[in-house]
């Protein structure tokens, strides 16, 4: 960087102070704040879903979890089809995208994307282009960690 | 479109409110948020109450728990509680100890003990239904028994 600063003309250098006075400031800690209670919410409408699961139905606190999290992806794929989740996004950012609500939103917004292009070939073949990734990371770590604890049960250790 | 929205608030909240008027508000409806603590019972005809609040208080004396549920059956004890938030890292061990605790004071009990709030809330509800007498013991007993299976259908 310090290299590269060096070898700038003297117009390069003058366009980069005239482009960093005029550059807008990122509102870190707003945005910090906004994802913090828009991420808080959603995860508190998720916990309410699994005390849901719970009074409800026959469902214990190890195994809620799958239930609530198919839920939560179902309202999220609501929310996104009906154009709602668009406008959480833009305005919690990473506070709708990391909980699992943004997968949810990750796959339908790319079959919205590509409807278009028809249903195999568009909708089919472009709605996990997103999610896809998690998909796998997901399957494949879990492989590995099972395999692990196969080995270490196997081995006497656990 | 906003005329709309504000339509539908109100009458969701209309509908919510509706059907909460005029219903007793029943313990285990909250046993999964407040401390619930219910009284230690017995489904067992000669009932010794004195042997179960023995139970309920050596529980209780751990510091990491805070709401403890004690039914006595035929055959199992069920104990049941709740960790505090900043022990819930510790839930393996807590149990392990707890079941030591138990074995060595009432060596002659069967326990079955579990933290899950599933089990916390059955037992919450087994506990009133059998305070209101709508059950019967051999009823109280073999719902005491599912419960015990689901506890160790966990395992």
């Amino acid at each position: 960087m310090a290299s590269k600063q060096k070898k700038m003309t003297p117009q390069q250098k003058n366009y980069q102070t005239l482009q960093q006075k005029h550059e807008l400031k990122r509102p870190v800690l707003k945005n910090c704040i906004k994802a913090f209670l828009v991420g808080g919410l959603i995860c508190l409408i998720g916990q309410a879903v699994s005390y849901f699961y719970i009074y409800y139905f026959n469902f214990t606190e190890q195994n809620v979890g799958n239930p609530t999290v198919a839920t939560m992806v179902f309202f999220s794929m609501l929310l996104t089809g009906f154009g709602v989740y668009d406008h959480i996004g833009q305005f919690a950012g990473a506070g709708s995208a990391v909980p699992v609500t943004g997968f949810g939103n990750s796959v339908i917004s790319a079959a919205i994307e590509h409807r278009t292009e028809g249903f195999v070939l568009g909708v089919g073949g472009n709605m996990f282009k997103l999610a896809g990734s998690v998909i796998l990371f997901g399957v494949f770590s879990a492989f590995v960690v099972a395999l692990i604890k196969t080995l270490l049960v196997m081995w006497g250790v656990l | 479109m906003k005329a709309a929205y504000q339509m539908i608030v109100s009458m969701s909240l209309l509908f919510l409110t509706a059907c909460t008027q005029d219903q007793p508000v029943k313990e285990s409806q909250m046993a999964l948020m407040k401390t619930t603590n219910p009284a230690p019972l017995s489904t067992k005809r000669k009932k010794n109450v004195d042997r179960v609040e023995d139970i309920k208080r050596d529980v209780s004396s751990l510091p990491e728990l805070y709401d403890v549920a004690v039914i006595k059956g035929d055959k199992d004890t069920l104990v049941v509680y709740k960790v505090k938030h900043m022990h819930r890292f510790k839930m393996k061990t807590i149990e392990k100890n707890l079941n030591k605790k138990l074995e060595k004071k009432h060596p002659k009990e069967n326990f079955t003990v579990s933290s899950d709030y599933k089990i916390f809330l059955e037992s919450v509800r087994l506990n009133e239904k059998m305070k209101s007498g709508k059950l019967s013991h051999s009823k109280a007993e073999k719902r005491l028994e599912e419960i015990v299976k689901m506890t160790e259908d966990m395992k």
